[in-house]
């Protein structure tokens, strides 16, 4: 079985890929038991399987693990070390944007993405971002409000 | 005494495991001997199965069986057993299950699935719900009529694909339409749509030789689960284990039953192995249970002083292949598609009709936004015929204290504050000037009010264990299922409230197992802040006495000279106290002599003396309690897209008591972008032959942030009741209720075009604007 090497959260790991259509999310969700990214549609379009691969935020879903060899991934679980929460998990928390959690995730390492490369991302870059996410409980408010509250927590 | 944790914003409890990726949801599930099912669907919505071969199949590499209905005797079901785990001589949805591989693993089971070869024999088929409860449709179920069901509920037509007719009479509608100046009549469109919760349908289960069954499912309904699998196996439910992770969404798509007996039924096949089986997203646009489909024509007539005189009302739900989900939702929407308003005779008939589609299932608001959608648009017809302004047209017939509703229930002044709420979206939405039409936008403003009563079991009840630990700590067990809205959260507040001890000494167990857990109806029907809460205040006022009691064996005295105030039992003399924790176990003197007893206390609710409608009349008690609300809107239409935005989207309800003001903001808010995602772009459509065109997010768009109102104004009125604990009722599909007509009012307003069939896309406003021009 054909192998691929991955560093995800700073732990280098070979997995073996089985025949057939075996995704990125496949390999951190099924072999490295890393189920903080979520499989929602497939087909990138809820974001809750997003996570951070070579510095930019990627649906995890879309990406051929193949094509993930070599790389680099952060996933929500290794945005904070166990001990003391991320400033953009505890937003989320303070401001109330998780109801069900199966999009938070995902929308959380958006977030990751969007703050540490533009910290001063305006209203309307942020919500450019958080377009690529559905999420069915919320409408939304209490996640806009998450992302700016983390935003100054970052600053 | 003031309140300490009921009424504020207290942090969600399942807060930190869902932030750090820590929850666990059913495909995050694993257990011993594991394998993994795939399903083969019949992509053809009507045909009977000529042959199925499988033996090329499990021929393939990891696959340890392929299951079939062939020889399947099975029906199951709660109230009407129409529907096979899968399909056995024929199938009757595109959707439908017709072969299930399994295999060592996901990729091996689907694999295996392409060397199944299935011939049909195609049959006509029928999507529309009029259509097929019309003469000379294609008949979808030969024994529609003869399954076996619970008769006082369901009303089939024999011969027809009319599973269940319900029909409301309460007065005269003749006599009422003749006392009326003015009547308005028209037919609606609510269409079929996809619940859409983030996390799809899953399920993991295990078949012993002994008959037992143990799963876990992502599922609203553990004891329904559990007792359906039973009755499915001829086993006691002794024998059936059902686990409950945490739900990623509900709104209703997984409630009752979906897609768990098929995958026991597979499971049934390899006993002593677990069978996983999570459905894709496009499965769980054709192959679980989707919500509506309903087609109506409602009248309804007034005097020229705005008084309504009579309603009349046709539904027909298009309720797919099978009928056991969607019967009762039919019933309610002609319980309810009065809306909160007191019309003084009443005529509705609601048809649940089998069609070739895939089966229709509770959907957030259970017939309420269906039918209300009518009653809430005719209004805004009704007030411009009138010339009156729509607030004092609704005013003038609420349901108010004294007032009856269509099943002759009388309200009183408890049941909620109508009038203030309409006031409330009023001053938000209308007491501002309206911007004028200018060269890219028209402008619109619009109403509807709402109420929403819990169709549930008449039985319906929750159960709450408890326990105190020697610290004082305090385990809650009860089976409410948290799927977002925040019943963990809220109930973890009313314990801690109604014992006054610190809110972090209160666990209440997340994991529903049927093994552990006391019964509880099921997780529907926003009733476990109502009902669950109950539950617990009464579990919490037993352990209290209990406390006392042994306080009272420990100081030597009456019961009655102890007092409570969350830590201290005095006696007369403040000096002598114990806490919680000394008297949890009874009490322990110095030299190890203990006394009393060790706290364990039960409480329940049961909603109180409702039951099923009258066969003759379809009247009586079968509405528990209600809640009210009142919604507005002020929008923009691009005049060169017919684009809707909705610019301010006002919402005020009456849940008696804001338990959580966070979480119920956040109820109210998700439900309205959910109505305004029905009300303006979701629609499951379906190809020529009969499969269904939009499979996943991207053809079928559901709200994103950009969607979402500019401004959103949330307002809550509490009205004291006896009903809710702490006053607090149900307040979760209700903010759905009313966004459909509350934004095509505004769109008739901006445009002047009656829109009655939803979703109104911005390609229908433009043909629309086109054609008045």
């Amino acid at each position: 079985m054909p192998t691929i090497t991955l560093k995800v959260n700073g732990a280098l790991h070979t997995v073996e890929i089985e025949e057939g259509r075996v995704t990125l999310l496949d390999v951190l969700r099924e072999k490295l038991d890393l189920t903080g990214a979520k499989l929602g549609c497939g087909v990138g379009q809820c974001g809750s399987c997003t996570v951070i691969m070579n510095g930019e935020a990627v649906t995890s879903c879309t990406i051929l693990a193949k094509n993930a060899d070599s790389a680099e991934i952060l996933t929500v679980e290794g945005l904070s070390d166990g001990y003391a929460l991320h400033p953009i998990q505890e937003a989320f928390i303070e401001a109330g944007a998780v109801q069900c959690g199966f999009c938070t995730p995902g929308l959380i390492m958006r977030t990751y993405d969007l703050l540490t490369k533009n910290p001063d991302a305006s209203n309307e870059e942020i919500v450019e971002a958080l377009n690529k996410h559905l999420c069915r409980c919320t409408g939304y408010e209490t996640i806009l409000e998450a992302v700016k509250l983390a935003q100054s927590k970052m600053q | 005494m003031g309140l300490k944790y009921v009424g504020k914003a207290v942090t969600r409890v399942d807060a930190l495991q869902k932030v750090t990726g820590t929850a666990t949801y059913i495909d995050d599930v694993k257990v011993p001997r594991l394998l993994y099912a795939k399903v083969l669907r019949a992509g053809i919505p009507h045909a009977k199965i000529f042959s199925i071969e499988t033996s090329e199949a499990e021929a393939m590499p990891g696959v340890i069986k392929v299951v079939t209905g062939k020889n399947c005797k099975i029906l199951f079901g709660t109230c009407l057993w129409d529907q096979p785990p899968l399909a056995v001589d024929k199938v009757r949805h595109a959707g439908e299950a017709v072969a299930v591989a399994v295999a060592k693993t996901r990729l091996q089971a689907e694999a295996a699935l392409k060397k199944i070869k299935v011939k049909y024999d195609p049959l006509p088929f029928v999507l529309d719900a009029i259509e097929a409860a019309s003469k000379g449709a294609p008949i979808i179920h030969d024994r529609n009529g003869e399954y076996k069901s619970v008769e006082y509920v369901v009303h089939p037509i024999k011969g027809t694909n009319i599973f269940h007719h319900y029909k409301l009479r309460n007065g005269d509608t003749d006599k009422g339409f003749t006392e009326a100046d003015v009547v308005v009549e028209e037919n609606f469109n609510f269409p079929i749509s996809s619940h859409c919760a983030i996390e799809p349908h899953g399920a993991v289960c295990r078949f012993q030789s002994d008959g037992s069954i143990e799963i876990w499912a992502a599922n609203q309904a553990p004891f329904v689960l559990r007792d359906v699998l039973a009755d499915m196996f001829r086993v006691p439910t002794a024998k059936v284990r059902v686990h409950i992770p945490y739900l990623g969404g509900g709104f209703g798509g997984k409630s009752d039953i979906c897609i768990e007996p098929l995958i026991a039924y597979v499971a049934s096949f390899v006993p002593g192995y677990a069978v996983k089986l999570i459905l894709t997203r496009r499965e769980v646009f054709t192959s679980s249970l989707v919500g509506r489909g309903m087609k109506g024509r409602m009248k309804i007539g007034a005097r020229r002083d705005g008084t309504f005189t009579a309603l009349e009302a046709e539904m027909y739900f298009s309720d797919g292949a099978y009928g056991d989900t969607s019967w009762p939702v039919c019933t309610v929407a002609g319980h309810n598609c009065t809306g909160p308003y007191h019309f003084p005779n009443v005529a509705t008939d609601v048809y649940g009709v089998y069609t070739n589609s895939p089966p229709v299932g509770a959907f957030r608001g259970y017939g309420h936004p269906e039918g209300q959608f009518m009653v809430g648009r005719l209004i805004d017809m009704l007030a411009r015929k009138l010339d009156m302004p729509i607030w004092e047209v609704m005013k003038k017939n609420f349901l108010s204290e004294g007032k009856k509703n269509a099943l002759g229930q009388t309200i009183t002044k408890s049941h909620g504050d109508l009038y203030q709420c309409l006031d409330e979206v009023k001053k938000a939405v209308f007491d501002t000037r309206k911007p004028d039409e200018d060269e890219r936008y028209f402008y619109g403003r619009g109403m509807a009010a709402m109420m929403k009563s819990p169709k549930m079991a008449t039985h319906s009840s929750s159960g709450c264990q408890l326990k105190i630990s020697a610290d004082g700590s305090v385990f809650i067990n009860l089976a409410g299922i948290e799927m977002g809205q925040g019943c963990l959260t809220v109930f973890t507040q009313m314990a801690a409230e109604a014992l006054r001890v610190p809110i972090e000494k209160i666990r209440i167990y997340q994991e529903v197992d049927t093994q552990f857990s006391p019964w509880d109806w099921q997780t529907v029907a926003s009733m476990q802040t109502y009902r669950g809460g109950r539950a617990i205040l009464q579990a919490c006022e037993r352990a209290i006495e209990q406390l006392k009691a042994n306080a009272a064996e420990a100081f030597g005295c009456s019961i009655q000279e102890i007092e409570y105030d969350g830590e201290l039992f005095h006696h007369g003399d403040p000096s002598r106290k114990l806490s919680i924790g000394q008297l949890a176990r009874g009490y322990m003197f110095e030299n190890g002599l203990t006394i009393g007893v060790p706290v364990h206390t039960t409480g329940s609710y049961r909603v109180q003396g409702v039951i099923e409608p009258d066969l003759e009349t379809g009247m009586g008690n079968a509405a528990g309690s209600w809640t009210f609300g009142c919604q507005a809107a002020e929008i923009r239409i691009e005049k060169a897209s017919g684009k809707v935005e909705v610019l301010h989207f006002a919402s005020a309800f009456d849940p008696g008591k804001v338990v959580n003001p966070q979480t119920c903001r956040g109820q109210v808010v998700g439900g309205v972008v959910q109505g305004m995602g029905a009300a303006l772009m979701e629609k499951i459509e379906f190809k020529e032959d009969g499969t269904i065109k939009n499979q996943n997010f991207g053809p079928y768009r559901i709200p994103r942030i950009k969607d979402i109102p500019k401004k959103l104004t949330v307002k809550f009125v509490e009205t004291p009741n006896e009903e809710g604990p702490w006053s607090a009722k149900p307040i979760a599909e209700h903010p759905i209720v009313a966004v459909a007509p509350t934004i095509l009012n505004a769109i008739r307003d901006a445009t002047g075009v009656d829109f009655n069939q939803i979703p109104v896309t911005a390609d229908i406003i433009l043909k629309a604007l086109k054609e008045d021009e």
